[in-house]
């Protein structure tokens, strides 16, 4: 669902490169908002999975209409293309920062409909705001005829947004799938990281735009690396590498959309091809990154069983309280949903673990061994996101004139 | 100008070398060691179950059969009592319902000789013992364990 909607957004901002300096900005942003609305409503009544892809794809091809029409749009609106610019990007870095963590709240507080629900109003305002917006706003587009000049650029953004994938989707599917944490306090976790991308801001007017573009690179690698390497299930080492995580985005992603954008190509024009590379970078690494953990899950999942069954066959316990643990358990595991760990706890807690102690300790220990084979399920796909971002910076630092030109 | 950059670069610079210091922690909190417990290889010595009493003896003594009976099938003992758990007839990998009945079996006679020459049983019981695991149901041989276990425990 997640791929259907970013590569709705990649396919419809990359055709609209072509029409986009054909149609009024104010126009394009108002379809957009439109369809975004219809489709967010749709979202929220969906009664079937294919039927709530296929409302995706529409909002995507939404988002990538209002995300092409809303950047000359501000332009205009702040009185300067750079001021407009400025607003675009931070938006746009805060916003994919801010989604996860606020889904998160959202789904428990509600239900995973509110997430679309709450959308609908959001575009019906921009809607409402656009519709009012002065006649006059609109930019004129540029001269050149080419975006090659923004290339560089924009393939470091598309990597740097691949490398995203690990931090937004496998971050929240570690923390809330395998570890257990309820949405809310899953969204306490990840919210780690809108927070440090706004708090490095003032970071990262104090540096220059390569320094900012490359030492915001390295810090995406290295918080992934330090997520790849989380030993264990623990909320504060999974917050700490998504807060450089995060500050390193909000040190990057800014310098790099502006130096992907270039007024001079059209500013609706060259907006919309960013747009589309991100998306695309996104998609191309959740393409890569579910093969790979559709592997390595499954594998992880068996040596897991394995070992749970080592921890349960050696434990100090009784054979009258092992056996009927050991039983419970398999019917947990059978019970559990696909890529779901079960209720692990319950077993020993219903054959007295509360007075057991050491029945406890072979609980907590079977809990932490399954954890943690599981969590190093995750360390190939965390690692694979950390490379784009180093490939990122080493585009970076080998096209750097090219790149800020 | 200069000294807002020099600023801002040890800030960056300050930055990276704590996300450093805390893939260093995560390496210290045994990140690149392999969980435990680790996945016994087939025919892998262990040390016995250590507990106590009738049950502890007959824990050992099943612990230590089924060890026997993986190695004899060439799996291990936990992929083992996995598959006795499947519902679908006690299979082990390619082998079939008598081929680990006898594994079993020959693993829990091992074990009982093993458990006599311990000490664990005594000399005039361990042919009984033997007989038992030779000719009773494993079904059955189980669930007495268990009842054995429980009621002398």
């Amino acid at each position: 669902m997640v791929t259907a909607y970013n590569a709705a957004v990649a396919v419809t901002a990359l055709l609209l490169i072509a029409l986009v300096h054909r149609v009024g900005a104010r126009t394009i942003l108002g379809a957009g908002l439109l369809v975004f609305f219809l489709a967010s409503l749709a979202c929220s009544l969906a009664g079937s999975l294919p039927f709530l892809i296929a409302a995706r794809c529409v909002q995507g091809a939404g988002a990538a209409l209002l995300l092409a029409g809303s950047l000359p749009v501000l332009g205009a609106l702040t009185g300067s293309v750079p001021r407009g610019a400025a607003v675009w990007t931070l938006a746009g870095t805060f916003g994919i920062a801010l989604g996860p963590a606020l889904g998160g709240v959202l789904t428990q507080v509600f239900d995973w409909r509110a997430i679309f629900a709450a959308q609908a109003p959001v575009a019906a305002l921009g809607l409402v705001a656009a519709l009012a917006a002065p006649r006059s706003v609109a930019l004129e587009e540029g001269w050149r005829s080419s975006l090659t000049r923004t290339w560089p650029a924009n393939v470091c953004l598309g990597l740097l947004f691949g490398a995203l994938v690990g931090v937004l989707f496998l971050a929240v599917l570690l923390v809330i799938t395998v570890w257990g944490y309820s949405p809310i306090a899953g969204a306490g976790i990840v919210s780690v990281l809108p927070v440090a991308t706004l708090a490095s801001r003032p970071l990262g007017r104090r540096l220059s735009g390569l320094t900012a573009i490359c030492g915001g690179a390295a810090l995406v690698a290295a918080g992934l690396v330090a997520l790849a390497l989380l030993p264990s299930p623990s909320a504060w080492l999974a917050a700490a590498a998504l807060a450089f995580c995060g500050v390193g985005l909000g040190l990057a992603v800014p310098t790099l959309s502006g130096a992907a954008l270039d007024p001079d190509a059209g500013l609706a024009r060259s907006g919309t091809f960013t747009v589309g590379v991100r998306h695309l970078g996104l998609v191309l690494a959740l393409a890569s990154i579910a093969p790979l953990l559709a592997t390595e899950l499954p594998t992880a999942g068996r040596q897991a069983k394995l070992r749970a069954a080592t921890v349960l066959l050696d434990a100090p316990v009784g054979l009258s309280t092992k056996v009927p643990v050991a039983l419970d358990l398999a019917g947990e595991f059978e019970r559990a949903r696909a890529g779901e760990i079960p209720d692990l706890a319950k077993p020993f807690d219903d054959h007295g673990a509360g007075s057991d102690p050491n029945l406890a300790a072979t609980r907590d220990t079977l809990v932490r061994t399954i954890e943690e084979t599981i969590t190093r399920a995750f360390r190939p796909a965390f690692l694979f996101s950390s490379a784009l971002a180093a490939l990122a910076l080493a585009v970076a630092l080998f096209a750097r004139r090219r790149v800020l030109e | 100008m200069t000294t807002r950059l020099t600023f801002g670069a040890a800030v960056l610079l300050m930055l990276l070398a704590a996300v450093s210091a805390l893939v260093g922690v995560e390496l210290g909190k045994g990140a690149a060691r392999s969980v435990s417990p680790p996945l016994a290889k087939p025919c892998q010595a262990r040390a016995p179950f250590t507990g106590g009493g009738i049950d502890g003896l007959i824990q050992r003594i099943v612990l230590d059969g089924l060890d026997g009976a993986a190695c004899r099938l060439g799996t291990t003992r936990e992929e083992l009592v996995l598959s006795l758990r499947s519902g679908t007839g006690i299979r082990a990998g390619h082998a079939d319902q008598t081929t680990v009945e006898a594994a079993i079996r020959a693993g829990l006679v091992r074990s009982v000789d093993e458990a006599e020459r311990r000490g664990d049983i005594p000399s005039f019981l361990a042919p009984a013992v033997r007989r038992l695991v030779e000719t009773v149901p494993l079904a059955k041989l189980i669930q007495g364990g268990i009842s054995l276990g429980g009621l002398l425990r």
